[in-house]
């Protein structure tokens, strides 16, 4: 085992793959001469060459587009959106191309490649360097979406995505770049996609989160157990299709959820999750379903104390917790 | 609508392949005008995107390229479709949305895809082919592959912020692609002249730093010989070529649509410049085919549509739950199999 950041998990999890396979290559903005604007790319282009580290221009469309292009005849292409919130620039591309090339064409073409998409609050990006909008592709069948919160899933992840035959949108969390350092093996592995993994066990109330907001559940969950209620925090890993399977199981031992993420409340993942344990285990509840999320206002408001009142936190989360333990 | 002179005199195409290429020409025209008739007697839902009038701009760049070659289309391109060697039952299967239909009754009548001889399933959005064409041409560069792609739009695709970016960037890497602009002078029920202010559609190659040219685009022989010189160019690594080709529907955006936006004269002169008719004439006049000779060989095309009808038509609908099938490379059931055991705390900070 060694220690990496997620950053360097994610490097790794590239630069293995490119030496694996001399399908995969790199394309996007800044990725190549520059390494990257936050160095996930860094030390590839020159190992790889310009051509399998491609800089591109400011075309966002052109880079998920191209991408599709190049794996329908057989590339493994991992273009990199460098901040979330530009991924709008490239909605066409992965709604109506990544998403439907395989249905669309009764499986004759298929499109495996990964989207690197960098996103999170708490780094004083403001309005459009921010946000985690994972809800634009959640509801987007055909995607396979992955958002990994610490360095041993974010390269197993990563690692099975790029061999895996599915269109994958994997969002990278950069307040977790540096910040996270963790575990890793190492000789090859990868971590299978769709499946969550129980970040701590519990029993008095299941969180169900990623990214992040599992940092922050767990530091949630420190807190609490001092004062007897203990926390099972499931980390979704995968959010489509997303593991429906544990998530259940877990609320039907304890009886009671609390979904938890950072963009806003309205239209996000946490209402399908919160609708689907109410369908499927509403008799093994002791509580309504919760959710805390960020507010609905378009995300994230710059100023440090408007940013801070937006993003969910640990002191929010045990908040929660306490008024859904005592429920 | 003035049409521009060939930019070059037109280089010489083998006898035999002027009577492959009038093959492909009447087999398309025939197929089309069939097609329409079919919609119109009630024999298949949805509509029918008519390119009666344009064969020569999708049947002369078409001839010609080896299986390994991409083609990229939107919805008007069934002349690419036929010439590309899509089999006629295989398109009339998709059109009628059948269970043994390339894309399985899944997309729409008029998204020809077939990829045994790489011709890529459209999507709607208009341009929305030119990036990914521009993608594919990219991998054959770096795998030192000599493929190229043909990628097929309207004029009112070049419009699109899609359109640029992709031309952009295939100049940028001399990338093997060639772009061809079917210039109808409708996108929808929109007149060319409300769509952009330049008058010839191939001048926006300048700005991407490649070739562009504008050529009669129901000359079959020109559109074929004018495609070749680009697409040798695109083999040898010297990047893209933007050829526009004037040309014209004669009926409706889709078979929905009277079109009647526009005056007869301006259809008078066009249908007047029919490519299948003024071909017929260039056969005869060079002595390549006699009217005896182009009559057998309609009947022969137009037995090979009927027989290709009766076995689409003869085919069954997919059970409902096919629906379910193609949206991921594991099925609705299984959702991902395989279960890790679980990072766990490992990893944390």
């Amino acid at each position: 085992m060694k220690t990496v950041s997620y950053i360097e998990a994610i490097t790794e999890a590239l630069a293995e793959e490119m030496r694996r396979d001399e399908r995969v290559f790199v394309m996007g903005e800044d990725v190549g001469l520059y390494g990257g604007v936050f160095k996930a790319t860094k030390g590839l282009q020159p190992e790889f060459g310009p051509l399998r580290v491609l800089d591109t221009p400011i075309s966002e469309e052109l880079i998920v587009g191209a991408a599709v292009g190049a794996a329908a005849v057989g590339m493994r292409p991992v273009p990199e959106i460098q901040f979330s919130d530009f991924a709008s620039c490239s909605f066409d591309p992965i709604v109506q191309q990544m998403a439907k090339l395989r249905y669309r064409s009764g499986g004759g073409w298929t499109c495996p490649m990964v989207l690197r998409i960098c996103c999170g609050g708490e780094v004083g990006g403001g309005l459009y360097h921010s946000q985690t909008n994972e809800q634009w592709f959640f509801g987007t069948a055909g995607l396979v979406v992955v958002a990994p919160a610490t360095p041993y899933d974010a390269k197993g992840l990563l690692k099975a995505a790029i061999r895996g035959d599915d269109p994958v949108v994997y969002l990278e969390h950069k307040r977790l770049y540096r910040w996270v350092r963790g575990e890793i093996p190492e000789d090859d592995y990868t971590v299978p996609l769709g499946n969550a993994d129980i970040k701590r066990q519990g029993r008095t109330i299941t969180i169900v989160c990623y990214q992040l907001m599992v940092h922050r559940a767990l530091e949630a969950a420190d807190i609490l157990s001092r004062e007897g209620i203990e926390l099972e925090v499931i980390d979704l890993r995968t959010l489509l299709p997303w593991d429906r399977e544990m998530v259940l199981s877990s609320v039907r031992k304890t009886g009671k959820a609390l979904i938890v993420h950072e963009s806003p409340k309205t239209g996000g993942v946490g209402g399908e999750i919160a609708a689907t344990i109410m369908e499927e285990a509403f008799d093994d509840l002791d509580a309504p379903v919760a959710r805390l999320a960020a507010p609905d206002v378009p995300p994230v408001p710059f100023a440090p104390p408007m940013e801070k009142f937006f993003m969910p936190d640990a002191a929010k989360i045990a908040a929660r917790c306490r008024q859904l333990a005592a429920y | 609508m003035k049409i521009a002179p060939a930019p070059t005199a037109t280089p010489a195409v083998p006898v035999d392949d002027q009577r492959n290429l009038y093959y492909a020409l009447v087999k398309t025209r025939r197929f089309d005008e069939r097609c329409r008739r079919l919609f119109k007697q009630g024999r298949f839902p949805g509509t029918y995107f008519s390119a009666v009038g344009q064969e020569a701009t999708t049947v002369g760049p078409t001839y010609g390229l080896t299986m390994r070659d991409v083609i990229t289309t939107s919805h008007r391109e069934i002349g690419a479709a036929i010439t590309k060697g899509m089999p006629l039952v295989a398109i009339l299967r998709q059109i009628y949305a059948r269970a043994d239909s390339p894309d399985k009754g899944h997309s729409h009548p008029c998204h020809f895809g077939y990829p045994a001889v790489n011709l890529f399933t459209p999507a709607s959005t208009v341009a929305a082919q030119t990036v990914v064409g521009t993608g594919m041409a990219l991998a054959f560069k770096m795998r030192r592959e000599p493929h190229v792609v043909l990628n097929f739009f309207g004029e009112g695709a070049t419009a699109r912020g899609a359109f640029h970016e992709a031309l952009n960037f295939a100049g940028v890497h001399d990338l093997p692609i060639v772009f061809i602009c079917e210039n109808n002078l409708w996108a929808e029920s929109v007149p060319a002249h409300l769509t952009s202010r330049i008058e010839r559609f191939s001048d926006r190659a300048k700005a991407y730093g490649f070739p562009g040219v504008t050529v009669d685009g129901n000359d079959l022989l020109l559109t074929h010989t004018t495609a070749r010189e680009a697409i040798v160019r695109a083999r040898a690594g010297k990047g893209p070529t933007l050829i526009e080709c004037l040309t014209y529907r004669w009926y409706g955006h889709s078979e929905i649509d009277p079109a009647n936006y526009r005056d007869a004269q301006e259809v008078e002169y066009w249908t007047a410049r029919d490519p299948v008719a003024r071909f017929e004439q260039h056969l005869d006049s060079e002595g390549i085919m006699t009217r005896a000779e182009r009559e057998a060989l309609i009947a022969r095309v137009d037995a090979e549509i009927e027989e290709a009808i009766q076995q689409a038509e003869s085919s069954p609908f997919a059970p409902p739950e096919e629906a379910l099938n193609d949206v991921y490379s594991f099925s609705p059931a299984e959702t991902f199999p395989t279960r890790d055991a679980g990072s766990g705390a490992r990893g944390i900070r």
